[in-house]
């Protein structure tokens, strides 16, 4: 199997904006448990699929090799700027795009100056991978994709990293609960939004521990008690990328203006 | 100080389609044409804001989404490149805009007064949105009126239709008290598309005009019908209809640019003149202006 390690990653750039905030740095220090996580898995190459890159025409591809620039959150501007360093494997990402095209998934490969790379990408690549010196297959989020056409698509990234004997870590940017808070508050007292979304969060962490099996059986609930990022198909690309995992390391969990996030390490 | 009014409101959609159709030097990516009528319509918007020669251009879009509020462009100066995140191969245009902060933070403060989570955004390095864009170059390339920038607040999403276009209403009301208290002479434009079905795959001339069609017929049904209302001048009943037509057409106005401006005009029940319509890949544009004072 060329997955040698897979990381759920919070897309909301909060945790890394302002560490200094404890509700956030719990988060962020969890990344940094991620990041030597991943160091150790040796990766060629990081497979990211994040729910705030939205396509609705075509699957959408970053083929550009190095996106630099700076990157104001459109939400979170006054927390600070983000600079994108983000490479990619321009090699991997075409043979997804050419896979992707023939198992039927219409895709594009993006290569822009100044392209708006998500805030999830950015900071979790930031966490991971801050020198950029792992490159990365980026993959949008179709709005028109469901759970199972992300799975796909994770599987047809991880079998061309194989095909190219690539050794892959899989990252997954998104949250988990999605609602949170639409006035201000204070951010020193930050939370999750009410106890039903904190409870469901909490049943799909413990579903990871025990495996993808378990995960799976935990999504429909966790979809009825609270209403998830995008459907959760960032799960759906560590589902299909992995093949399944025996249990997972939940890093950290906390809120990000009352959305859920956590930082998951899965064990394969 | 005389008092400030709204000369006029328009429906000013943001198809990037339409700047890179135009060809502009400030967009790198170039065109064979395409969407004429629509540009065409755009050319008599243009010719109203000549006449009208407002002090300030207000916009709401949809594609500043902001989950904490209402927030306001709040920097004098806002420049960089704008690339279109889902039509990046069509739009990556190099903007230079100045900002009306004294009235953006009226507005602001008037929003807050009325309840409302409003903010103003300070960051010198925003990038500022192709829907904002779009629509202030096609309603005037000059760049050389001011503008106040409005993000879409999420409610209508997030809590429900009613609620959120109840919260767009508030802003409309605070928008005009601000604009009243200025004394300046202001054009409101909403960056709304109205049926927003969309084919899932773009040609490879994407200006290939043999391929545009509504692609929804019911929902240029829906289209037809408000539009026949609004140049008709009776507003009150597109408002009543409102929630059916954003369910039914799937209608962009669900993000609150449309009652933003209504509200903010006082539900005027002068015709609305409409300028054109057309579709961009399958969504449903109108260019409709409404003449409120000379
Ligand atoms: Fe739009």
């Amino acid at each position: 199997m060329a997955i040698v390690s897979a990381f759920l990653m919070p897309g909301n750039p909060l945790p890394f904006l302002q560490r200094g905030n404890p509700p956030w740095g719990a988060i962020a220090a969890g990344a940094d448990r991620a990041a030597a996580a991943l160091a150790a898995s040796k990766p060629d190459v990081l497979l990211i699929y994040s729910t705030q890159w939205i396509a609705v025409l075509d699957e959408l591809w970053q083929t550009r090799p190095h996106s630099t620039g700076l990157h104001v959150d459109e939400n979170w501007y006054e927390y600070g700027d983000l600079t994108m360093n983000v490479r990619a494997d321009v090699d991997l990402a075409k043979a997804c795009i050419a896979a992707a095209s023939a198992a039927g998934i219409r895709s594009k490969a993006v290569d822009y100056d100044q392209f708006p790379i998500d805030s999830g990408t950015i900071v979790a690549n930031g966490f991971l991978n801050p020198d950029a010196s792992i490159p990365a297959v980026i993959a949008a989020n179709n709005l028109y994709h469901d759970f199972a056409g992300t799975e796909h698509l994770g599987r047809i990234a991880a079998e061309q990293a194989a095909l190219q004997g690539k050794r892959a870590a899989v990252i997954a940017v998104g949250g988990l609960s999605a609602s949170y808070f639409d006035h201000d508050i204070n951010i020193a007292e930050d939370r999750i939004f009410d106890d039903a979304a904190d409870s469901a969060n909490r049943a799909l962490l413990d579903a990871m521990t025990q495996g993808s099996d378990a995960l799976q059986a935990a999504l429909p609930d966790f979809n009825c008690a609270t209403k998830g990022d995008m459907g959760m198909k960032h799960l759906g690309w560590v589902l299909g990328a992995t093949g399944g995992f025996t249990g997972a390391t939940v890093h950290s969990y906390g809120p990000t203006y009352g959305a859920g996030a956590a930082v998951v390490e899965f064990h394969l | 100080m005389a008092q400030g009014k709204i000369v006029a409101g328009f429906v000013a959609p943001h198809p990037p389609h339409l700047v890179y159709a135009e060809n502009p030097p400030q967009n790198e990516p170039k065109a064979e044409g395409g969407w004429e009528p629509l540009r065409w319509a755009y050319e008599k918007a243009r010719k109203s804001i000549e006449e009208l020669k407002p002090d300030v251009l207000l916009v709401h879009s949809p594609h500043w989404m902001t989950l904490v509020g209402h927030h306001f462009l709040g920097v004098p100066r806002l420049s960089g490149k704008s690339v279109d995140p889902i039509f990046p191969n069509l739009f990556r245009y190099d903007f230079d805009m100045a900002v009306d902060v004294d009235l953006a933070e009226a507005c602001c403060a008037e929003a807050q007064g009325l309840g409302l989570t409003a903010k103003m955004m300070r960051n010198p390095n925003f990038r500022v949105d192709y829907g904002t864009i779009t629509t202030l170059h096609m309603i005037r390339p000059q760049w050389d009126i001011p503008v106040v920038g409005i993000s879409a607040n999420n409610s209508p999403y997030y809590l429900n239709i009613d609620e959120g276009t109840a919260q767009m209403e508030t802003l409309g009301e605070a928008t005009r008290r601000a604009i009243e208290k200025s004394g300046k002479r202001a054009v409101l434009l909403a960056s709304n598309t109205f049926s927003h079905y969309h084919f899932h795959e773009e040609p490879d001339t994407p200006e290939d005009m043999s391929k545009e069609h509504p692609q929804n017929y019911h929902g240029y049904k829906w289209d037809m019908r408000m539009i026949e209302l609004m140049r008709k001048g009776q507003i009150r009943e597109v408002m009543r209809l409102f929630p059916e037509w954003v369910e039914e057409a799937f209608a962009e106005v669900k993000s609150g640019a449309f009652p933003w401006m209504v509200s903010a005009m006082g539900y005027p029940d002068v015709p609305a003149e409409l300028h054109g319509y057309g579709t961009v890949i399958g969504t449903g544009n109108a260019v409709m202006e409404w003449r409120l004072a000379a």
